[in-house]
């Protein structure tokens, strides 16, 4: 056991410097035991670093910990080292920056899952004006034979 | 004071019936008949029937 131990503690000094100061002072509930869990507050719940939480008595709320510039940084390293599900929830995750590009699309609006581009007028129009287009080609042979048997001289119906 | 004269010859739109909005112009005597021709529509490439447009004015 502590052999298996030692290996982990061997791989976690292998980690990025940051990384390690950042898994030090947060340490994941996945590799702590759950006699020694520290910053936790109420109930047993711990605020995310990532985060902005109301402060329990005072009813204030607090900046995150961490910018979301540094919550970028910390996410795109633990990545690197394969370690990303150790980190607390950000906005910043892989996971939940693809969510929030299936679900909102980018930033052209209306790319998203279930959302249409508005697009120009003439865009919207066009499958319209294509089938009346494409009517008045059909009924073209009909228009000139009748236009050729009524004659130029008594032909009465012009457009508007 | 003396009425406007107006001009004998008049220029008029000639409208492909293909709906595509594409047209001709031409002048013709005011006195002649409404002009209609057969005429190539770059639109839809092809040869159709194109019939002069009710003028607006007047």
């Amino acid at each position: 056991m502590a052999a298996v131990n030692m290996k982990y503690v061997e791989l976690a000094k292998q980690l990025h410097p940051r990384l390690q100061r950042f898994l030090a002072k947060y340490p994941p509930d996945q590799i702590l035991p759950t006699s020694t869990r520290t910053n936790t507050i109420k109930d047993g719940a711990k605020p995310n670093p990532f985060l902005p939480h109301k402060h329990p008595i005072t009813g204030k709320w607090h900046d995150p910990e961490y910018s979301l510039r540094r919550q970028a940084e910390l996410v795109k390293l633990a990545r690197e080292e394969g370690v990303e599900e150790l980190l607390p929830f950000t906005s910043k995750g892989t996971e939940e920056r693809i969510r929030h590009r299936v679900e909102h699309g980018l930033k052209v609006r209306g790319t998203g899952v279930g959302q249409k581009v508005k697009g120009h007028l003439h865009e919207r129009m066009l499958a319209a004006r294509m089938e009346k287009r494409r009517e008045a080609m059909l009924g073209m042979p009909k228009l000139v034979r009748e236009w050729r048997k009524t004659g130029k001289s008594k032909w009465t119906k012009y457009p508007r | 004071m003396a009425k406007k004269v107006k001009s004998r010859m008049i220029s008029v739109r000639l409208l492909s019936m293909a709906m595509t909005g594409f047209f001709y112009t031409f002048t013709r005597p005011r006195t002649s008949r409404p002009m209609s021709m057969l005429k190539y529509d770059p639109v839809v490439r092809k040869k159709v029937l194109f019939l002069e447009q009710k003028r607006r004015f007047k």
